[in-house]
């Protein structure tokens, strides 16, 4: 973990409110997969913005964002050449045991973007099928990624991109179908995430989630960030996690 | 180099720099990047007798120049941290300073007799905003700062006491009068002020504790002004904070009659913050002729006078 001054490659728009930001570091930066950085905006704001590391080539480094409030419309208006602070890498992030031959990727909204990283890292190695749900054809993205998957299931809540369905039924359809993963990676709304525990818990499989939260520093110093653990503690999202294992958190 | 080192009650910082309760948890975190022997002290999270899970989520939220925050005390209890960061915190070199919080009388003079010795000063918090009992229940009145003061220092036989005023109040130059008169070898100010920020959409409070403590850059006059009023107020040593962002912040403190800062949400917007404090505390003190950095507490002359 560092705090690296960056220099924007580019930022570019990749589906309805939806863009990618691309900065160059200084040096190559060791980064896992589903790990996150931690951009300071600037301005009037004093928290920096936690957001998933999609990609990674050399000294680039690619974070996908939704526009939603003052923060990220800075992140927006951000331009070639343009500098800004970027503490990184940090949390967890994704892990697939040698013993895991099979990956399922279930992601929905913004939560589709680390599993591009997962895909990135294990695509070769590993058999992964990935479920993920947008919202209408307007926010199809990440799909020239996706399609690299041994296997790419796209659907919409309205039906105008794929099937009419979300990402977990998705998921269901093709595990009903025989197509059985040993382990099962997400991200995305906590409701999508609430769906998908109780499937992997009916049918007994093993699946770690990436949460999200409202973050103060983001290394786990100032326990803003925390999720209920089902032994009664709680975590960290920003340094326990933000990947855990579906079964030891509460959704 | 001008000399950063400064005394309070007896103990000596390296550097008036202090890292602030609750926004670097017991300094592993922020060890990660930088060696946390090099700030004069830290402020640990609020430590109670028992484990408190502390507040739901969402903790915090943002308003222009100003975070605010709601976790609520959340902290794994006073014998795991003895247990458990004690002995590292010494071993970086830093100074300790255990901040307490009660929700009895009872609760702040046992937690200051079981910490007695073990740490470099006790910071007692009854200012704070964000539970329901306890806290800032002890804070406002300038009788029961006095009180709980008073308890606390029944508790302890060899660690300076020092007590973290709330700005929420009717006049803090009387609060620090109390705690003064209480028996506490040095006050720190301010803790953050209540506030609230809303989501429009949902017509609802931020954060789920519906009210969270105000800090950051946009409170500093606030905290100055304060501070200044305090150190008037009394003979005992003060901490500074409130909104110090760089050196220079830090400054006004000491002018204002602090003899050392605390520094916390600046912490968020730049893990870097202290580190670069104490290196521009340095140049400043360089550039402007100042030997010692304890020279500058309470130089502030008023105008017209």
């Amino acid at each position: 973990m560092k705090d690296y001054l960056v220099t924007v490659v580019k930022n570019e728009k990749i589906a309805e409110n939806i863009h990618a930001i691309t900065f160059l570091l200084k040096e190559e930066c060791k980064v896992r997969c589903g790990q996150f950085g931690n951009i300071a905006v600037g301005g009037t704001h004093l928290l920096r913005r936690p957001i998933a590391i999609c990609k990674v080539d050399g000294r680039e480094v690619t974070f996908c964002y939704q526009v939603k409030g003052d923060g990220t419309k800075r992140l927006q208006a951000m331009e070639t050449g343009d500098t800004c602070n970027l503490l990184m890498p940090l949390g967890n992030g994704f892990f697939v045991e040698d013993t895991e031959q099979k990956v399922a990727l279930v992601g929905g909204g913004v939560g589709v973007f680390p599993l591009i990283s997962v895909l990135r890292k294990y695509g070769q190695s590993k058999e992964i099928s990935a479920y993920i749900g947008y919202r209408n054809q307007n926010a199809v993205c990440g799909v020239e990624e996706f399609a690299k998957a041994h296997k790419f299931v796209g659907v919409t809540d309205d039906g105008s991109y794929g099937e009419k369905m979300n990402a977990v039924q998705a998921f269901e359809k093709d595990l009903k179908a025989g197509n059985r993963p040993d382990v099962v990676l997400a991200c995305g709304p906590t409701p999508m995430l609430r769906a998908l525990k109780v499937l992997v818990e009916k049918e007994n499989l093993t699946c770690f989630v990436s949460l999200e939260e409202r973050m103060g520093c983001g290394i786990g110093a100032c326990v803003v960030c925390v999720c209920d653990l089902t032994n009664g503690k709680k975590a960290r999202v920003c340094k326990d996690g933000p990947v855990f294992n579906a079964k030891e958190v509460v959704l | 180099m001008a000399n950063l080192s400064v005394n309070i009650c007896g103990v000596e910082f390296k550097n008036p720099v202090i890292s602030a309760s609750g926004t670097y948890g017991f300094g592993r975190e922020f060890n990660e990047l930088y060696d946390i022997g090099l700030i004069g002290g830290i402020s640990t999270k609020g430590l109670t007798l028992e484990p408190r899970l502390g507040n739901p989520v969402p903790r915090i939220a943002e308003s222009r120049g100003v975070i605010l925050n709601a976790v609520g005390l959340q902290n794994p209890g006073v014998e795991h941290f003895i247990k458990n960061d004690l002995e590292w915190l010494k071993s970086t070199g830093t100074r300790i300073i255990a901040n307490v919080a009660g929700k009895t009388l009872d609760d702040y003079k046992n937690i200051c007799a079981r910490l007695d010795g073990l740490v470099d000063m006790i910071e007692l918090n009854i200012s704070c905003p964000n539970v329901k009992s306890g806290g800032m229940a002890f804070g406002i009145k300038p009788q029961s700062v006095e009180e709980v003061t008073a308890v606390a220092k029944s508790g302890l036989k060899k660690t300076p006491l020092i007590i973290k005023l709330s700005p929420n109040v009717e006049s803090i130059a009387v609060n620090a009068k109390s705690a003064e008169n209480g028996g506490a070898d040095c006050i720190s100010l301010i803790n953050t002020l209540t506030g609230m920020t809303i989501d429009i959409e949902r017509r609802r409070p931020i954060i789920a504790n519906n009210t969270g403590g105000v800090s950051g850059a946009g409170v500093k006059p606030i905290a100055v002004r304060m501070v200044y009023e305090a150190s008037q107020a009394v003979k005992i040593p003060v901490i500074g904070m409130g909104g110090i962002t760089c050196a220079e912040d830090a400054i006004e403190f000491l002018m204002a009659g602090a003899t050392a800062v605390q520094v916390g949400t600046a912490n968020f917007t730049n893990p870097y913050a202290m580190p670069q404090i104490i290196d521009g505390l340095n140049a400043w003190c360089d550039s402007h002729g100042v030997k010692n950095v304890s020279e500058l507490t309470g130089t502030l002359q008023l105008n017209g006078k």
